[in-house]
């Protein structure tokens, strides 16, 4: 069996007997290669990401005083606060609201966006290029870039001046500065969407719409029963990815308003930073972080449920 | 003749005429996404004075160059610049060598409770960076990490770059066929040679795209260097452009928008010389952005 046959054509007899016994030797072979592989990231992924998610756990249920270095095991106290804070009655529901207004004008958007830059027009790639550099641009950048255009008598004001609109205090002024928020966020990774909807627009093969349009479709109806179906997995895609992305409004919220004036512009993200690193109220804003991480895995965990139902399969 | 061209060019200027609205619809709305970056390199060749002018001037009446030189002067921007480039080396090699094999090894190996493994891996994917910080931070504290680039590299590779840069990996190995491996086994090639020397070679888009992502997602970061570092040395670029502020602890525009235009040239040039790279990268890292 050694140098002679060197084909990997087992005879009849071994194939059967292989069939009775799982070749056991070679499947531990196998499986000791593939956790020898797999070992430096899953042990990192292990040591660093499961250990802050116990830790974290595990501080949510404390009283820690960092000045006087003490810790004290206080249950679900810290919990209980979030349910009594006043200021979580502002930051709750301006959290959801980005969550909401983000994930949705995100995909509505991109889709938009992909489908006007789907057109076959001379220089239409210059376009798609244009609308994909706040994608490259660090979030911090942007935020800066924007603070500068909302400061008082600032570029905004100038170019709202044009038509007659009147100078906005664009950082104390309610649901309009989460609305600017939303924007800014909205503007910087849209040109993410819209690529990934591009790539699905493009890979619709031509005869589907083809042969819709000789059945009579018009342009809606072909968007409708063919377009619709055959980005449904896509379109799923970028929801969830922004709808986790939309607990991420953290640059804009520090730099911009710093969650003032009071909380009025805070959010679950900034709220975690302020009460750790500001207040250094460790307990509670690590109860503040597992309700961040609960939320994000229900969530996604939900979109991923309806993926079942609403995602077109051709089996 | 003369007829057949004429009714021709007169098509052409009609299918023009036509196009006119939809390229004024395409100049709009790439306004929205252009617009602040120009008024950005206006405001950073502006003097202070003609920043607070209202109404505003679009182009700057008098250059001011010396608002580049500034932000030089006022903070180690080019160290700071250093420590940025220095992040995203540390979170490229530390992605590549941990993706790579784990990757191959959820696709072409298939150990037993791979699958398991896989899912553990995507988790990472989802858990916001803002909900493990404070323990990190701690972690970063007990380990003498404080004020380093250590965590800022170490954590983001581990957590967030290397689980998505694993999937990537995964999908790359998947498409290539199973019998190359027992091709190359009976060519005599160890398993290990196998996959860096007939696989690996193969996947090269996708080392590209994590690298691309890797590069992104640290040049980008902007709360674990906010929180692991103090000294202005150390600061990474991020940061840093937060920090040219005046005496009242207002922002002083003009140098701002300088320190922030000279952190995108870099950027827009891989984007350039990169395009397609840079797109794969970017729509991957939009898995956490």
């Amino acid at each position: 069996m050694t140098g002679t046959t060197r084909r990997p054509v087992p005879a009849a007899s071994t194939l059967r007997a292989s069939r009775r016994h799982p070749r056991s030797s070679l499947d531990r072979d196998r499986n000791g290669f593939g956790y020898f592989l797999l070992a430096p990231q899953v042990i990192a992924f292990t040591a660093v990401g499961l250990v802050a998610l116990g830790w974290v756990i595990w501080l949510s249920l404390n009283n820690i005083n960092v000045l006087a270095r003490s810790q004290t095991f206080v249950g679900l106290d810290n919990y209980a606060r979030i349910l009594q804070d006043p200021n979580m009655a502002t930051v709750l529901p301006n959290t959801l609201f980005f969550v909401v207004i983000i994930s949705v004008s995100n995909t509505v958007i991109g889709l938009l966006l992909a489908l006007l830059m789907n057109q076959k027009l001379p220089g239409i790639t210059v376009f798609r290029s244009l609308i994909f550099v706040p994608a490259l641009v660090t979030m911090v950048a942007w935020t800066l870039v924007w603070r500068f255009i909302v400061q008082p008598a600032g570029g905004l004001d100038a170019l709202l001046g044009l038509v007659g609109i009147p100078e906005i205090p664009w950082l104390r002024s309610g649901w309009v500065t989460l609305a600017l928020f939303a924007f800014i966020q909205m503007t910087k990774n849209v040109g993410i969407n819209m690529i990934l909807f591009l790539s699905a627009l493009q890979s619709i093969p031509e005869e589907l719409s083809e042969a819709a349009r000789i059945d009579g479709a018009n342009r809606w109806g072909v968007f409708r029963h063919v377009t619709v179906p055959q980005i449904s997995a896509a379109t799923l895609m970028v929801f969830m990815l922004t709808v986790v992305g939309s607990f991420k409004i953290f640059e804009i919220v520090l730099l911009l308003t710093n969650g003032g004036p009071g909380v009025q512009t805070s959010v679950l993200s900034f709220a975690i930073y302020q009460n750790a690193f500001v207040l250094n109220d460790v307990g509670y804003a690590s109860a503040l972080a597992v309700l961040l991480f609960a939320l994000v895995l229900v969530l996604s965990g939900l979109i991923w449920q309806l993926r079942r139902r609403l995602v077109f399969n051709e089996s | 003749m003369r007829a057949e061209t004429t009714r021709r060019q007169r098509q052409r200027r009609l299918l023009v005429i036509r196009r006119v609205p939809m390229y004024a619809l395409l100049c709009l709305v790439s306004l929205a996404f252009i617009g602040p970056i120009l008024w950005m390199l206006s405001g950073s060749l502006k003097s202070t004075n003609e920043i607070l002018r209202y109404p505003p001037t679009i182009v700057p009446e008098h250059v001011q160059w010396s608002n580049y030189l500034l932000v030089f002067v006022n903070q180690p921007y080019l160290l700071q610049f250093l420590n940025s480039v220095a992040v995203m080396a540390g979170v490229c090699a530390i992605t590549l060598v941990l993706s790579v094999p784990a990757g191959y090894a959820l696709s072409k190996v298939r150990p037993r409770g791979g699958s398991a493994i896989f899912l553990l891996l995507l988790s990472g994917i989802f858990i916001p960076p803002e909900a493990t910080i404070v323990p990190l931070y701690r972690m970063a504290d007990a380990l003498g990490w404080l004020d380093s680039l250590t965590p800022v590299i170490v954590f983001t590779a581990v957590l967030t770059t290397a689980p998505i840069a694993t999937f990537l990996m995964r999908q790359a190995f998947l498409v290539l066929p199973t019998e190359f491996q027992e091709a190359a086994t009976l060519d005599g090639s160890g398993r290990l040679r196998t996959m860096l020397q007939v696989y690996l070679p193969l996947t090269r888009p996708s080392i590209a795209a994590a690298v691309v992502l890797s590069c992104w997602y640290s040049w980008n970061q902007f709360l674990e260097p906010l929180v692991y570092l103090r000294s202005q040395e150390h600061l990474t670029v991020s940061v840093a452009l937060t920090r040219y502020l005046d005496y009242n602890g207002e922002p002083t525009w003009g140098i701002q928008m300088a320190a922030t235009t000279l952190s995108l040239l870099p950027v827009l040039l891989v984007f350039v010389f990169a395009q397609r790279h840079v797109v794969a990268g970017l729509t991957a890292g939009g898995l956490k952005s």
